[in-house]
């Protein structure tokens, strides 16, 4: 029986932490200022 | 004390065992997205290149075209629209600058490209456009799914404004990355003449009224890194003539633009050292959590029982009914 209860909470937590993961995501940020080229740049 | 230990043992391992195929299967497609806020240029050259001259209305050898592609992601646009998408959505602003062997503008394409952010889908929202005219893509622009597959893919024209399929020719090297090489031929086709030409005055509208016609046809190769699903590297064979119309006086067409358009040296560096990167971050989530974290949770579970059996051994048989002492009376 605890053997059981091990085994479901290491179940429960590996859930539990990709759950948060997912749910957290990412920051999407801003917009970027810079602007659509119309000049060649010299390098990336 | 023992006991307790195998207990916990078992736990760590059913918690790393059930994390490898979460982690695959569950967190990396949720995972896994496009930044909204992505900012990104690109040089092509086009060296020995055909290109028509507006003055005289012929065509000319030029050294150099160039062409200076941006994407920007648009964080506003996309979140305005993810409300009512209900999913993640990039909303990329893009500017295809074409600049003659003088420098001067040859021609200038805006577009924005909506699509999802995980399976690069695209997303139909108002402001999907190319130059300035509304359009619904069918099919990939720029950038293949991640965990792209060795199967052709629908890719989406810009030019021609229409969805054709890029099909999988084989798997190469390029610069020592594993790449998926996608080849697309688009046939002569009527376009519409860009917004922008390069004559002050000169409208569509203008050039529509003599009747003249644009056509282009092009073949598209694209060399795609395939956990990230970014091209490392493209070319185009492309071509470009007017038809018809006064504005030719007695000549039936003439070429407005051909060449052969490569990615500029620098440029591919940065992209194959870009990706190389990226690459590795999918490489952690796909394979080696998965695996590592699998491989912990089996030896867990062996330490687990081996502390369990240990435990039963040195505690000895429970003693048995037989071997209980008989009572003695007096």
């Amino acid at each position: 029986m605890r053997a059981l209860i091990a085994a479901a909470t290491g179940l429960a937590v590996a859930f539990a932490v990709v759950l948060t993961l997912t749910a957290l995501g990412s920051p999407s940020g801003g917009t970027s200022p810079k602007p659509l080229l119309t000049t060649v740049p010299a390098h990336p | 004390m023992r006991r307790k230990a195998g207990l916990v043992l078992l736990a760590l391992a059913v918690f790393f065992a059930a994390l490898s195929p979460l982690l695959r299967w569950y967190a990396f497609p949720r995972l896994a997205k496009v930044p909204a806020n992505q900012y990104q240029d690109m040089v092509l050259e086009a060296k020995d290149a055909t290109l028509l001259d507006y003055g005289t209305m012929r065509a000319k050898k030029v050294p150099k075209v160039t062409i200076v592609q941006t994407l920007k992601g648009n964080v506003e646009a996309s979140e305005r629209i993810e409300e009512s998408a209900g999913r993640d959505v990039v909303v990329w602003d893009g500017l295809s600058y074409v600049v003659g062997p003088d420098g001067e503008m040859v021609s200038k394409i805006p577009e924005r490209y909506i699509f999802d952010a995980h399976t690069q889908e695209p997303v139909h929202a108002t402001g999907e456009m190319v130059d300035g005219d509304p359009v619904r893509r069918t099919g990939i622009e720029f950038k293949w799914p991640f965990l792209t597959e060795k199967r052709d893919y629908e890719y989406f024209d810009a030019q021609a404004r229409v969805t054709a399929p890029i099909t999988y020719e084989g798997t190469q090297d390029f610069r020592g990355l594993e790449v998926y090489y996608f080849e697309q031929t688009i046939p002569w086709t009527k376009v519409k003449i860009p917004k922008t030409l390069p004559v002050e005055g000169l409208t569509p509208e203008a050039v529509a009224q003599t009747g003249t016609t644009r056509w282009y046809t092009t073949v598209r190769k694209f060399w795609v890194e395939p956990l990230t699903g970014a091209p490392v590297y493209g070319e185009e064979i492309h071509r470009e003539e007017l038809r018809g119309g006064t504005l030719l006086g007695d000549r039936d067409k003439v070429t407005a633009f051909a060449g052969h358009v490569k990615m500029r040296e620098d440029y591919i560096t940065h992209t194959v050292d870009l990706v190389k990167s990226q690459r590795l971050l999918v490489l952690v989530m796909t394979s080696y959590l998965p695996w590592g974290f699998l491989t912990l949770g089996v030896l867990l579970l062996a330490l687990a029982l081996y502390l369990e059996a240990r435990g039963r051994r040195l505690s000895g048989p429970a003693p048995t009914a037989a071997e209980e002492p008989s009572s003695v009376s007096a």
